[in-house]
Order: C-alpha cells, then structure tokens, then sequence
C-alpha cells in the first residue's frame, strides 16, 4: 500500500513540474499578453472615492457654451466641465491633480483641462491637507463636437513609496487606471451657468 | 582548534549585526538633504543664513478682503485664514525670502495661499541687509490645526541644506475648546497696511 502511495506520489510531482516548466516557458515567451485584459471597474459616483493621492466625489458634469468659473472660452468653442470634490489625502499641500479625470470617447483638442476652485475662480491653486474643496474640470472643445448624454471618466491613481528606487525619498508614483465613473452630461444653453 | 572556530563565528556574527544596525540606522537621502531647521519663538529675531525673521502676530479670520484689479474680492475658506505679520532682514546680501509653511502639530504641511494675487507684503519678499521691513505670509489652515502648530520659512521651496527658520506658536491665545481666542470676521488686507508699517 505504501509502495503504490509514493509511486502515485512521484507521478505527482513529474507532472507537477512539467506543467510549472510550460507555464514558466509560455509566460516567458510572452503568450499571457494575448490574454484579453480586464476592463477597469465601474466607481460609484455619489461616494467618495479613494484615488491615491485624492479623495475624489464627482459632483455633476455639463456642457458650457459661457464663460466658466473664469475659463474664457475661444470663440466657437464650447467646454465640457465637471465639477467634483476634491481632498487631499496626504500630508502637504498639493496640487497634482492634472490627470486625475480623463474624459473617455471624446476628441479633445488639448487633454490638459484647466482648473478652477469653484470658490473664487483661482486657477490651479495648491489643495491643503484634509480641506475639501469643490473644483471645475475645464476641458475646451470644437463647437460642433458631440457630446453623448451620459459619459465616462476614467481615474487615474497613483501609489505611494515610502523610499522610492532612485533616491530613497518618499513620494507618489506609478500611475495607474483606476477605474471609471460615469456620469450624466447636461448641455447648457447660450446664457451659461 | 574548536575555540578557534567559535571565536571566527563569533567575529562574524558581531560583524553581521553591526552591518545590519548601520544599515537600518542609515539616514535616508531625504533627510540628509532636508532643510537645516533653525527653531524660534514669536517675537524672537530668528537667524537664518540668508535672512532674519522676527514673528510679531497672528490674525485669524473667516474671510478675507483683498482688492484685485480694481476689483473688491471677498476670499471665504472652509478652515480659517491665518495671517502671519514678520519683520524680515537680509543677513549679508540682498535676497529674497518666498517660502512660508504652517506646520500642524501632527506634523500635516499647509503651504502658503496661491488664492491671492501678486502683492507687495506678500512673499516673494525682497529683503536688504540692515533695512527692516515687514512682510504678511497667509495661510489657510483648518482650525483643529492651530493648537501646537509652527510656521516654517524658508528662502525658496525646495531649498535643500538652506536654513529653515522654525518659529513655533506655543504663545498665541488659544481658547478652552482648542480654537484661536479671537476670530475676525472679515481681515481687510489693505486697510491693515498702515498699521502693520508703523511697528506694532
């Protein structure tokens, strides 16, 4: 009986480890790459979410032909806007908030928005640790670029290093796709907000 | 023979943990490049390598008035707005002094506003050896955050190695629940001009 169980034992670990060789050779080989990669999630947008460096609430998005919390508009051009709560998790103040939301299926003739602080107009001003803070995304558009009804944004995330491999210093890095909110784009007529 | 043996153990051992205490014990590159704090009090001169600072107060309030091209702006903030009166000096040459930050007293890090525009009391300080003048840092702090906190300044942001003069607010009124004693309502920014010149 004990002969039969370490034979049965041996057979084990042979193809054991000739399925873990395949599997070494084939990832090497790169054949996982095929595989079809995994949608980002879909993020509630009516609660906080955890993005890296920001706690992110998504407020409400719209289509401006006016001038906007200050942005002026080109002529012809209208503006996508999202407004939504931003606070700063970390212990500094900050203002590395650029690529934190990404239209999705959208032509933008300049994916860099402006931003605003919906509280007196200052672009792109610095977010203190804790205070939350309402801010406008701005991103400008063609005049006659279409804009479906409801939208997705995707977020972006980064993660901390406590000593990052250059310089052993702290800091945020890797940026990665968090996952996606959508929200429902209303379009304001000629008079603006 | 076998003493031999123990003792090379022994040897390499003690050798091992003395790698392994010097190596965690090792200063990271971030503080050995850090700022190099030079600790105050208010109403102390604090001396800095490229300047001197003297803290002489602090003024809470809800919001601020500021005048923007002709403009009345009424800045509102959802902690409060603490302005720091210092009286600033060049040391050797004539330089500038453009870094102000609230230090809470868990250590959280408020820079100072970007929300105003440029002004003249506002940093970037142009400073003179021998010629005294003042200058306003404002911040927007939340209001559990004044307790124990301090005001770090420094002559540029990111200034590694440079002197960081590090008054702390040990001496401002605070109030039982924690809070500043007094709160303005509204801080005109202009109107407070004069009195801040003339030496309070």
């Amino acid at each position: 009986m004990f002969k039969t169980a370490r034979s049965r034992f041996q057979t084990w670990v042979t193809a054991g480890a000739g399925t873990i060789a395949a599997l070494l050779v084939a990832g090497l080989m790169g054949a996982f790459g095929a595989l079809p990669a995994h949608a980002p999630p879909q993020l509630p947008p009516d609660a906080a979410i955890d993005a890296g460096r920001w706690w992110v609430q998504p407020a409400r998005a719209y289509v401006s032909r006016a001038k906007v919390y200050g942005v002026a508009l080109k002529p012809g051009q209208k503006a996508l806007v999202l407004e939504t709560d931003l606070t700063n998790r970390t212990a500094q103040s900050d203002k590395a908030y650029f690529n934190v939301f990404k239209p999705d299926g959208i032509d933008l003739p300049d994916p860099m928005p402006m931003i605003a602080l919906a509280r007196d107009q200052t672009l792109t001003p610095e977010l203190h640790p804790g205070m939350t803070e309402r801010m406008a995304y701005v991103w400008p558009l063609a005049g006659d670029a279409i804009v479906p009804a409801t939208l997705s944004f995707g977020i972006t995330a980064e993660i901390f290093k406590p000593r990052d491999n250059l310089y052993g210093t702290p800091g945020w890095f890797n940026p990665y796709r968090l996952g996606t909110v959508t929200m429902p784009v209303a379009d304001l007529p000629e008079s603006g907000s | 023979m076998k003493i031999r043996a123990i003792g090379n153990l022994a040897i390499l051992a003690a050798t091992v943990a003395l790698s392994y205490g010097m190596q965690v014990s090792k200063p990271h590159y971030a503080e050995l490049t850090a700022p190099i704090p030079i600790d105050g009090a208010m109403h102390d001169t604090v001396r800095a390598r490229s300047f001197d600072v003297r803290l002489d107060k602090v003024v809470f309030a809800r919001t601020l008035k500021t005048e923007q091209f002709g403009q009345e702006r009424l800045l509102t903030t959802s902690g409060l707005w603490a302005v720091a009166t210092t009286n600033l000096a060049a040391t050797g040459t004539s330089t500038t002094v453009a870094d102000g930050t609230w230090q809470g007293p868990t250590g959280l890090r408020y820079h100072q506003t970007e929300r105003l525009s440029y002004r003249q009391d506002m940093p970037p300080h142009a400073v003179d050896p021998g010629l005294d003048r003042s200058g306003l840092f404002v911040f927007e702090v939340p209001p559990d955050q004044i307790r124990g906190a301090s005001v770090l300044i420094a002559a540029r942001q990111f200034a590694p190695l440079d002197a960081q003069a590090r008054i702390s607010l040990d001496a401002l009124p605070i109030g039982a629940d924690g809070q500043p004693a007094d709160v303005l309502p509204e801080y005109d920014m202009d109107a407070a001009v004069p009195s801040v010149q003339g030496k309070s």
